[in-house]
């Protein structure tokens, strides 16, 4: 595991630092239970995949957020070292799949050292912020 | 005093950005839709695009069957866009599920049977379909 810790971390984290201390609110994640509304219309996604109360994403508060963020994602073919692999395009993807994939993160059921750190910084509403802005990201 | 003892782990990580070097492009990776480090094999478009519609035996459907046409249709809103994904990210995802390192009810059982020459080839097949996503380059200029 440590060996994932890459320069990766190590560039993300610098930023994270700073801005992030202030705001280190005791976050109240509740990956809520399933609705039976979620359950039903997805023998899909089940218990692994908690849904979330879906709270409404401020896209201009998710811009400030993902300032950040773009120290990976924002760098034209860079890498994560070990595996090394691209820092996946995450503009325009749905903020559904966003807000999970920053639960995961947080959660820890996605691993990423640099991911995690960055997902445990977020409250709820900071993610549903940031799942705003990417996805209204267009090409 | 508070200001220092903030700045402290910021320092460290700088120190340690700096032993480590920077960040490196690889122009010969870049190039090459083949081998990864992740030691697989070399993708083939057409075997990716059989992969792609190939139902798979533990959930009955195939990559295109959720994801929709060329990775960029997803049937559910909780499901990624996957066409014109990197390469190496898409394939590294497959490994992820299939290792038990990223869960999903689907994408673990789906992922599951894959072989490495399977994947490899996924990750090329979905990495050359039509893109609408984008990093965040230029994302905050506006």
């Amino acid at each position: 595991m440590t060996r994932q810790f890459t320069l990766a971390a190590c560039l993300a984290l610098v930023p994270l630092v700073l801005p992030v201390s202030a705001q280190d609110v005791p976050a109240a994640p509740s990956p809520t239970p399933q609705t039976p509304q979620a359950a039903a219309s997805a023998a899909t996604t089940t218990a692994e995949q908690p849904t979330h109360t879906p709270l409404t994403g401020d896209a201009a508060t998710g811009r400030q957020l993902t300032y950040t963020c773009q120290g990976c994602h924002g760098v034209e073919g860079y890498r994560n070292i070990y595996p090394h692999y691209h820092v996946p395009m995450i503009g325009g993807q749905s903020p559904e799949y966003l807000v999970n994939a920053l639960h995961e993160y947080k959660r820890g059921t996605r691993r990423h050292p640099t991911m995690q750190a960055q997902a445990q910084s977020f409250t709820d509403q900071d993610i549903a912020d940031i799942a705003a802005f990417l996805s209204e990201l267009s090409k | 005093m508070r200001r220092g003892l903030r700045t402290l782990p910021a320092l460290a990580a700088l120190c340690l950005l700096v032993a480590c070097g920077g960040q490196q492009h690889d122009p010969e990776a870049e190039a090459s839709a083949g081998s990864s480090s992740a030691g697989l094999p070399k993708g083939s478009l057409e075997g990716g695009e059989a992969a792609a519609n190939l139902k798979s035996a533990a959930t009955g459907q195939t990559c295109i069957d959720c994801h929709g046409a060329g990775g960029n249709a997803p049937l559910d809103a909780t499901y990624p866009k996957i066409g014109g994904q990197y390469r190496d990210y898409l394939a590294h995802a497959l490994q992820a599920y299939r290792d038990g390192d990223r869960e999903h009810a689907l994408m673990s059982q789906q992922a599951a049977g894959l072989s490495d020459q399977q994947i490899a080839d996924l990750a090329v097949y979905f990495a050359s379909q039509q893109r609408q996503l984008r990093d965040l380059r230029g994302a905050h200029d506006r």
